[in-house]
């Protein structure tokens, strides 16, 4: 008799049979197959009636879901593309497009047990709360100390990777939230060592700069759905535009600036390294690990690159956006969570970063819904996806000078609300390096933005 | 165990190893002021231990090691808030107060709405201004320390950073003098999954079920949870490939417990597993001097893909056997056991307690025509002994009989013992002795092989010739020499007439010599005395 069963994130095979993707595993004398590979490897046996046992899939009960999600016409299309590829493939939507309504319609039609996957804790709560919302019923969590599967069931990316031996045969779809994260060595194994045969993967950036978004396809399906935010701008997105606002440095912070600038551009000038690529700035890091010299270097340019985000005129000017638009809804970014705590004393204002309790990010979010604060600053959580329905401004105080992040806090300002019309100012300071970052960015997403801002 | 960016390695010819803290007065002198800093900062910031930290870094120290040590430091520390009212609720009363109006813009808002909450809480302004952050990890006060001598901080970090770089391993092979049941039991709690093999020590390769699709960094973290448990054990050496995540090179990370077990520390002894009845069985055969060798949990024997852990192994003259006591039992469990005994090639001689037996047993009797003893209570000596003499008088006899056929004459220039008995299906120790006692006239015998005695001289001449050309010989070069005529170096090198010379570790330095006879060796000796 041929058995099939699941063993830690993989598929054993016993019986006088081979079968595709199948692998002798001489350590234990069976065949063992990627978990990834069940839904072909029933089909193989079924084309070539081979009568089989399979015990793989341990699936949690089916509950009755309700019905009250209503989509939008590209939603229902993205969705029925979806369908028409088995059941697999990934969907480009902008931020704000309701990619979580398609996820759970997906769910509701298919109505079988499903596993959510995404990037941050925050990102849980939100899938659950919508999840309740719409289809009625309480859902599973898997990470952040939770530990909970039921039909439906959210989790993060790291806990689903680490949990893969014991999670991996419980779920028929899987669905990737922000999936450019999948791409990645270690999370591309979720894809592999789950079972679930039918698979959707969410994004608004698909295209990842190493490239690796290409291996997607072979684990999850082809990218079926493809809409830009121009397309969707105005119509079903708010309409937003983008200023910048130079700011001058106190003369004792650009003389600070100066001098330690020049110690990690002479550096570079001794040595002849030449920086002009993100590849180029990692292998400077890795020499810093050799040479002490070079550590310093990276010191100076760090206390610089800090000096001019960190500066006092900056957060002058910032005063003064803020006075002017008392009664707006705002959201205030910048990298430096020291940077962070001392706007938020500084204006009395409450803000979230990465060591912000779960509970007391959950308060401020909720009162800023509410209306009962209305100016947020934070660090980078607050990045990927999580909705802050009626921010109207955003200032950003400083940039990571990735493409990706900076699409994403656009996005952020994007939902939808009655006459509003949003707003994204950065205040960068002016004769640093810090221009030349800023600059990079929104060459990148000029397109984008020459569209949005009309 | 430490975050990434804190380990720094060294990578060489396809090896890699941790910059390991060598109990240099530097080191220690940098863990002590750290030790120093901890134990006398109870009641202060956390923000200032990171100072300290910072400062020594700035002074030259190697900041991985000091970032390290003082993470170390943290994880003995207890840090808490201590304010007299709850931050969190306080921050929230603040952040309300601002609320709708938006943010304090001016110095004066600012002033007036926290004059306000002040008083609420019937704290002063300064006051609320401390606590409005206080649980802040920078802000939290250092209540406890349990210190910890420089010389074992510096062990740990070791350690932690051999951990560290198994994060980043696709497998690891190890073999260990004893503690084999207790790593085993740990392999398989971990997830993983092992496989042994014999090439002269018993090996076990570790890696996990994905493994076998491609190389995978999955496993690292429970590979690196493994690694204390190994090294606990007296004797180990340890080799892992390590995937390297910057170049995507795979380097080999070796460790073994002659060069680094200083290193890292004294370990718990491994804990032992034996029972009242084993004890009692030990003592008692003992007593009986029966000529018979008795060893405790002797090194596991190879049973397929996997291994064995016996009790007890027996031996005698070149004849070995081995015991296993089974505690309590079902019939399925014995079938088990014994499928898994056939797979040796081993004799091993099981024990069994009719008293544990958790169901009847007759069947298995009539079904097995293996070595099984049953017994109550305690092990009786006389069937064990018996069984014993059996055995050794089989091999005495394959042995005799061996002698006899030994007449049939050799040609091959080399006969190795290991080959031999395989041919001859008896045991290596027993080809051993049968050849050493009675060596065919043109043969000489070396370690692990007969070797024609004009062949040796062959060999001989071409080392003389080499180094007649060379003046001096490397032990490498020498190695190489022998290998072409299939004949191991070490093994040959004092029936051939030679000895090495060690220039320390390294065998590119060591020399080959010729051994001199007593005289010249004088003058040699002498030599170098005038020298000095």
């Amino acid at each position: 008799m041929v058995r099939l069963w699941f063993d830690k994130g993989t598929l054993l095979l016993k019986g006088d049979v081979g079968t595709p993707y199948g692998k002798w595993d001489p350590r234990i004398g069976c065949f063992r197959i990627k978990a990834l590979h069940y839904r072909d490897v029933l089909a193989y046996f079924e084309e070539s009636q081979i009568a089989f046992e399979d015990t793989v899939q341990q699936l949690p009960p089916l509950e009755t879901l309700k019905s009250t999600v209503q989509l939008r016409s590209y939603q229902e299309s993205a969705l029925d593309r979806w369908r028409r590829n088995g059941n697999r493939g990934v969907l480009v939507l902008p931020t704000a497009a309701g990619k979580t309504y398609i996820a759970l319609k997906a769910v509701e039609v298919l109505r079988t047990q499903t596993l959510i996957v995404v990037p941050t804790l925050d990102l849980i709560d939100q899938w659950r709360s919508r999840i309740r919302e719409c289809l009625g019923v309480e859902s599973g969590a898997v990470g952040g100390g939770e530990n909970t599967v039921q039909m439906i069931t959210v989790a993060t990316y790291d806990s689903a990777y680490l949990q893969a031996a014991i999670l991996g045969n419980r779920f028929r779809l899987i669905v990737f939230d922000e999936v450019h994260h999948l791409a990645s060595p270690s999370y591309m194994q979720i894809a592999e060592m789950y079972t679930a045969p039918y698979r959707m993967g969410l994004t608004a950036t698909y295209e990842r700069i190493d490239e690796r978004h290409q291996l997607l396809p072979r684990l999850i399906g082809d990218l079926v759905f493809n809409v830009a935010v121009e397309e969707l701008a105005g119509k079903h997105l708010a309409p937003y535009s983008y200023e910048k606002k130079y700011v001058e440095l106190a003369p004792e912070e650009q003389q600070l600036y100066d001098k330690e600038i020049a110690t990690f551009k002479n550096y570079l000038r001794e040595k002849r390294i030449v920086m002009k690529s993100p590849r180029d700035f990692r292998r400077f890091i890795m020499i810093t690990g050799r040479d002490p010299r070079a550590r310093d270097a990276l010191l100076a340019r760090n206390r610089a690159l800090k000096v001019a985000l960190n500066s006092q005129e900056k957060i002058k000017a910032l005063s003064k956006l803020l006075e002017a638009n008392k009664n707006e809804k705002v959201l205030i970014f910048t990298l430096h969570t020291e940077l962070v705590y001392a706007i938020s004393r500084r204006f009395l204002i409450p803000a979230i970063t990465y060591l912000t309790p779960k509970t007391e990010r959950r308060e401020i979010l909720e009162n800023f819904r509410k209306g009962n604060y209305n100016t947020i600053v934070t660090s980078q959580v607050l990045d990927e996806g999580i909705d802050v329905p009626d921010a109207t401004i955003g200032y950003i105080l400083s940039g990571t000078g990735s493409t990706r992040a900076y699409i994403q806090r656009l996005g952020r300002l994007l939902r939808k609300v009655e006459g509003k019309k949003a707003r994204l100012v950065e205040i960068v300071s002016k004769e640093t390096m810090e221009v030349g970052m800023s600059r990079r960015r929104t060459h990148n997403t000029k397109e984008k933005q020459a569209v949005a801002s009309k | 165990m430490l975050p990434s960016n804190l380990l720094s390695v060294w990578r060489r010819k396809g090896t890699i190893q941790p910059r390991y803290a060598k109990p240099s007065t530097e080191n220690l002198q940098v863990a002590n002021k750290l030790i120093e800093v901890y134990k006398h900062s109870v009641g202060k910031k956390k923000s200032i231990l990171k100072k300290v930290a910072d400062d020594l870094e700035d002074k030259g120290y190697d900041y991985h090691l000091v970032r390290a040590l003082s993470l170390l430091l943290d994880r003995r520390s207890v840090f808490k808030c201590t304010s007299q009212a709850d931050p969190a609720a306080l921050r929230q009363k603040l952040f309300q107060a601002t609320g709708k109006n938006g943010p304090a813009t001016t110095m004066e808002q600012r002033k007036t709405i926290i004059e306000k909450v002040a008083s609420q809480l019937e704290l002063s302004s300064e006051e609320l201004e401390k606590i409005m952050y206080a649980d802040l990890e920078s802000e939290l006060l250092l209540q406890d320390f349990n210190s910890v001598s420089a010389q074992i901080l510096l062990e740990k970090y070791n350690l932690s950073l051999a951990q560290t770089l198994l994060f980043d391993s696709t497998e690891l092979r190890f073999t260990v003098s004893a503690n084999w049941q207790n790593i085993f039991f740990k392999t398989k709690r971990l997830g993983l999954i092992y496989d042994a093999y014999k090439d002269n020590e018993i090996w076990v390769k570790i890696d996990g079920p994905a493994s076998l699709f491609k190389l995978t960094r999955r496993y690292g973290t429970a590979i690196a949870k493994l690694l204390p448990t190994i090294i606990s054990s007296p004797k180990w050496t340890v080799e892992a490939k390590i995937l390297w995540k910057f170049t995507n090179e795979i380097y080999t990370f070796k460790l073994k417990s002659w060069k680094h077990s200083p290193m890292f520390g004294d370990k718990q002894p491994p804990e032992s597993y034996d029972s009242v009845v084993e004890e009692d069985f030990s003592k008692r055969f003992k007593a009986l001097s029966s000529g018979w060798q008795l060893k405790r949990e002797p090194q596991p024997v190879i049973a397929g893909k996997h291994v064995l852990i016996p009790d007890f192994s027996f031996e005698r003259e070149g004849t070995k056997l081995y015991m296993e006591v089974v505690g309590f039992w079902t019939t399925e469990y014995l079938m088990r056991k014994i499928e898994k005994l056939k797979k040796t090639k081993e004799r091993i001689l099981v024990t069994v307690d009719e008293n544990l037996a958790c169901e009847r047993l007759k069947k298995l009797e009539k079904r097995q025509s293996l070595n099984i003893i049953y017994y109550r209570n305690k092990i009786p000596l006389p069937p064990v002994l018996r069984y014993l003499q059996d055995a050794y008088k089989e091999t005495r006899t394959q042995q005799t009989e061996f002698l006899k056929n030994l007449n049939v004459t050799f040609t091959e220039p080399i006969i190795k013992f290991e080959e031999f008995a395989k041919r001859t299906g008896i045991s290596t120790e027993a080809v051993r002795a049968a050849l050493t006692e009675k060596t065919p006239s043109n043969y000489t015998v070396l370690p692990d092989s007969l070797i024609r005695k004009d062949k040796l001289e062959q060999i001989r001449k071409k080392l003389d010739k080499q180094i007649a050309k060379t003046r001096n010989l490397v032990l490498t070069e020498a190695a190489k020499i022998t290998q072409i005529e299939q004949v191991y170096l070490t093994s040959a090198i004092q029936a051939l007439g030679y000895k090495i010379i060690w220039h320390g570790i390294d065998t590119e330095k060591a020399e080959i010599v010729k051994l001199e006879n007593k005289a010249t060796k004088k003058a040699t000796t002498n030599d170098k005395r005038k020298q000095k």
